[in-house]
């Protein structure tokens, strides 16, 4: 690799900026907007949006976030974007795990066929996919028609419930599971496999005690990503859910875009912004942790 | 737990032990079997069953609850689509926006890709993984957190804002998979060009970047897939006077008749599943994983 400071900089610095001026600059400034400041660049929502708490000097007001985080519907909706968050990212890692664990120790053309059926979902746009389901799930339904014919006449309606939420979610993430899953699981050499199996451990125990914890960096980021993306979604709430109580994604854009209130609808953003932030850092604190006493790294 | 579920079939599936009694083998095997079968016919409902059920409303005419079949079949809804002016204002915005926001984000991120691959530079590590900030936030709060600097600058409701936020989702994936892609030219290809007596510019143009072809053209894939079904933030930004199609899809499915609904999903769909299948092989191979593995 040749030493070139200036240059290296200078054509990295593009998507740098880009980044640095609408990502990393905005999150400041809207929880700057959050505890009342209303300067600079949030001059203009400020003189555009409705109900503000605005704080006069010093370090700002915590008024919105008490207004918001004392609301009970918001708080119902924080607690459903934690709840399907939650059974998302544990459905995706079982899922999605099976799969790729059973491409990696058969290999035969039925797991690849279920591996490759598995990513379909990212063939799909989330838009589509979201109708999709919340069509596949209803009252009149395929998933009601079939369990009808099968004997069970009185299926749940998923659609417009956080079932349908929760299945979507899943639905959406798990072709980014299997991938990540089934690259990390291919990374462990065959030889260590059947050493483990050599000396007389099960295929669980292998699975466990070998293949498992070799694959933790790929775990942890389907873990947390997963986590992110449902966290942030909006698409699949609003197709599939109902009204209320819906995801924050949904409240919040609701905020923004109905009720004409950006401070509300931006504290919902640093409260999601904060869960994800304390999901990454438990995930890596978690796995720095293990790692250490295990003596495995990742 | 399902790990020990989809295991459980396959300790008897797969080679098993030779001393282990026949009958029991036979008995085990066939159950085994038909676990794994139960398990992937669930699977592949759970996945493709949305997207068929979908596909058969496009051409039916009504559907009465729990009928096998619809009332009947018909062309009708393509017909009350593909006529009315919904369809193409959308398909035109979504395939002007798209290619653009592929391009300047080629433009801006092929160099970086190129210097992070090649160079070593204080902060390398740092600024690769910075870029990842779009992805570390939760998508719809970034957005509502953009807001305000939107208005500042006057970007609301405009071309240009539309093509940031859209471009923002694609930097990860034009700097990383070009990035491994400089990354794999062989180094002595290019000392061997130069041994030769060509320029560098020469050896870039005629060795390092027809090599990361590949890899650039499937990133160019992927971001343009990006941007065509970034829905979010271009509702957030760009409607109500930029409606692409992902986002006209918000308004359509409570406001259309939902075979009408299922017709505009199939035509917006086609264009994605298409140029995904184009890249399959590499996507699958491992190019969007590697991308994670950061040097």
């Amino acid at each position: 690799m040749r030493r070139s400071p200036i240059r290296g900089l200078l054509m990295v610095s593009p998507p740098i900026v880009l980044i640095a001026v609408f990502v990393g600059f905005p999150v400041v400034a809207a929880v700057l907007y959050t505890f009342g400041h209303i300067g600079g660049t949030n001059s203009v929502i400020a003189a555009i949006g409705q109900r503000q708490h605005v704080s006069h000097g010093g370090l700002g007001t915590a008024a919105a976030y008490r207004e918001v985080l004392t609301d009970q519907q918001v708080l119902r909706d924080l607690l459903v974007t934690v709840l399907v968050t939650v059974i998302t990212v544990a459905v995706v890692l079982l899922l999605a795990g099976g799969v790729a664990l059973y491409l990696r120790l058969s290999g035969g053309r039925i797991a690849k066929f279920l591996s490759g059926l598995a990513v379909v979902p990212m063939f799909i746009p989330v838009v589509i996919g979201g109708y999709a389901i919340r069509q596949f799930y209803a009252t009149d339904g395929l998933f009601r028609t079939l369990a009808h014919h099968l004997g069970w006449s009185d299926a749940p309606t998923l659609s417009y419930t956080m079932g349908a939420i929760t299945i979507g979610e899943i639905w959406v993430s798990v072709p980014f599971g299997v991938l990540l899953l089934a690259s990390g699981f291919a990374a462990v050499p065959d030889g260590q496999i059947e050493a483990a199996r050599d000396v007389g451990a099960s295929l669980t125990r292998t699975v466990f005690s070998v293949i498992l914890p070799m694959s933790r960096a790929p775990i942890v980021i389907v873990t947390t990503f997963t986590a992110i993306s449902v966290m942030g979604s909006f698409t699949i709430p609003y197709m599939t859910g109902p009204s209320a109580p819906n995801m924050l994604g949904v409240t919040m854009t609701n905020y923004f875009v109905s009720f004409n209130q950006p401070q509300q609808a931006q504290v919902m953003a640093v409260v999601v912004f904060a869960a994800a932030a304390l999901i990454g850092s438990a995930y890596v604190w978690a796995n720095v942790r293990s790692g250490r006493t295990s003596g495995v790294s990742s | 737990m399902t790990a020990v579920d989809v295991t459980a079939p396959l300790e008897v599936a797969s080679r098993p032990p030779q001393d282990r009694p026949r009958r029991r083998l036979r008995v085990g095997q066939s159950l085994g079997r038909l676990a794994l079968a139960g398990w992937v016919v669930l699977i592949a409902a759970f996945i493709v069953g949305p997207i068929v059920w979908l596909a058969l409303q496009a051409f039916a005419t009504s559907w009465r609850y729990p009928s096998w079949t619809p009332d009947g079949w018909t062309l009708h809804w393509w017909q009350f689509v593909l006529s009315g002016s919904d369809l193409s204002s959308a398909v035109g915005l979504s395939l002007t926006f798209s290619p653009i926001v592929t391009l300047v984000s080629a433009v801006i991120c092929l160099p970086a890709a190129y210097a992070f691959a090649r160079y070593e530079f204080p902060g390398r590590r740092l600024l690769l993984v910075s870029l990842f900030a779009t992805n570390a936030f939760p998508k719809i709060g970034l957005y509502v957190a953009m807001a305000g600097l939107f208005y500042w600058l006057n970007l609301m409701t405009t071309f240009l804002g539309v093509v940031i936020v859209q471009l923002l989702g694609t930097v990860v994936l034009m700097t990383w998979i070009p990035s491994a892609a400089f990354a794999a030219v062989p180094r002595s290809l290019e000392e061997a060009a130069r041994d030769a007596g060509a320029r560098p510019t020469r050896v870039f143009f005629r060795i390092t970047l027809p090599l990361a072809t590949p890899g650039i053209a499937i990133a160019m894939i992927l971001s343009f897939l990006a941007a065509f079904d970034e829905a979010q933030g271009t509702f957030l930004v760009g409607a109500p006077t930029y409606v692409t199609m992902p986002t006209k899809m918000y308004e359509l499915v409570n406001n259309y008749p939902q075979q009408a609904a299922a017709v505009f999903a199939i035509l917006l769909a086609v264009p994605s599943a298409v140029l995904m299948l184009l890249v399959r092989r590499h996507v699958m191979g491992g190019h969007l994983a590697a991308g994670f593995q950061l040097r």
